[in-house]
């Protein structure tokens, strides 16, 4: 029988959960360790979305909330990257979601206390699936850096958020993009919540010149990695893994 | 047992933030023009309201505060223990005045997994807010289910394992309550 499992997450490799520096940690990143099991079919089949879901316009974040067609204000960028797992295989089918602040760092929300003004022309809000090679692209406007209260007023350094789905539960991610060469970045308490500085620098989207002077937008490349599953065949084994 | 080696590391988590509607249930924070529906608004649509459960609670900060900012995912198969293309998938967000969130859906059924162990009934569940730095994964369990032979419950000997099974509070109701810190600290699981 074929059977299916994930690889383990290696923990030093992404961010400490009880991290006092990023203070809305402190009374709500559990305590205890985790239980570690074998995973089983709800964590390793995951949901599939069909394209259908996905109208024309949703990777499109300067045109899906614009007023006839007002760009927002800011300067445009695409960002663009691939899905693959942990063996190097591209995902195709991933629904990737983003969203993010607009040009002056004010989220379209009602809990965002920031001073800035909002932008009637932009809610920060995209999605799209992968191509078959893993392929995904949104156009949207650099998102300004925003101050927050933690330890007294600090600043977020230039990002998206992400939300990924592929093809297994247990391999759902939610991260950030940031910017190459943003100064806010080695300040920033959340990001420096990962310990390894590898895979810090993996969330730093990369700034590609090639795309940028051909078009009129500056460009970032930004490829994600989800989770390897792999595939054991067993033979009349009584007890599976 | 491992033959094939991994060659990528995973792109590292960071926490969903404040705003994480915006992108996941933008309709659900009044930005309606964009999506026509938000993703996992409703499982399993095709199915008759005699035939949903419920399964509502609270998710508590360390200080006892049930949040109003976070978002649960839900992932579960069908009645006959069949996994469908996205109908077992939902996402909720607490009502902001009773602090509860509350899941129609139908009952899970048991199945027989890839570990050939038969799993009761249950439903992986997903949390992801401002302050998680990581998404947290755990499993929902009913309280009148047959329990002792699960694989994941007959290995965990805490107290708390009851963290993980829903209370039936009426008929085709349970309570589930999340607790992120303290005496009753719900048990988060490595999937
Ligand atoms: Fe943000």
């Amino acid at each position: 029988m074929n059977a299916k499992s994930l690889i383990k997450r290696n923990y030093k490799k992404h961010p400490e959960i009880d991290f006092p520096d990023y203070k809305s940690s402190i009374f709500r990143a559990p305590k205890n360790r985790k239980i570690s099991f074998p995973s089983s079919n709800t964590e390793i089949i995951g949901p599939i979305f069909n394209k259908n879901i996905i109208g024309k316009l949703d990777n499109d974040l300067t045109l899906n909330f614009s007023r006839n067609k007002i760009s927002p204000l800011g300067h445009k960028i695409i960002v663009y990257g691939t899905v693959s797992d942990q063996f190097t295989n591209p995902i195709e089918g991933a629904l990737i979601e983003i969203w993010q602040a607009n040009a002056a760092g004010k989220y379209l929300h009602n809990n965002d206390e920031n001073p800035a003004p909002i932008d009637p022309n932009f809610a920060g809000c995209g999605r799209c699936l992968t191509s078959s090679t893993g392929y995904y692209e949104f156009l949207t406007i650099q998102p300004g850096p925003y101050p927050y209260p933690n330890r007294g007023i600090e600043w977020r350094p230039m990002h998206i958020h992400f939300s990924i789905f592929g093809k297994s539960f247990g391999q759902r991610l939610i991260t950030q993009m940031y910017f190459e060469g943003d100064p806010l970045i080695k300040l920033c308490p959340m990001l420096n919540s990962i310990g390894n500085e590898k895979a810090k620098n993996s969330l730093i989207g990369v700034l590609d010149t090639s795309r940028s002077n051909t078009q009129n937008l500056l460009a970032y490349k930004f490829d994600i990695v989800l989770r390897g599953i792999k595939q054991t065949y067993f033979e009349n084994r009584k007890e599976g893994l | 047992m491992e033959t094939i080696k991994a060659k990528l590391d995973e792109t590292p988590f960071q926490t969903a933030g404040p705003f994480l509607h915006i992108g996941c249930m933008p309709n659900a924070v009044k930005i309606n023009k964009i999506y026509q529906n938000d993703l996992g608004e409703i499982p399993f649509k095709d199915k008759q309201e005699n035939e949903l459960i419920t399964i509502e609670g609270s998710v508590f900060d360390g200080n006892g505060v049930a949040l109003d900012d976070v978002m649960i995912e839900t992932w579960q198969c069908d009645e006959k223990g069949k996994f469908n293309a996205d109908s077992g998938f939902a996402r909720l967000i607490p009502n902001n005045i009773t602090k509860k969130f509350t899941l129609k859906t139908i009952k899970p059924g048991s199945y027989k997994g890839f570990d050939r162990k038969t799993h009761s009934p249950h439903l992986s569940l997903s949390i992801s807010a401002r302050g998680l730095n990581m998404t947290l994964n755990t499993r929902v369990y009913f309280e009148d289910d047959e329990l002792k032979n699960d694989p994941l419950l007959s290995i965990i000997s805490l107290d708390n394992v009851n963290s993980l099974i829903a209370k039936k509070i009426r008929k085709n109701s349970y309570l589930f309550d999340i607790f992120l810190q303290g005496d009753r600290e719900t048990i988060f699981l490595d999937i």
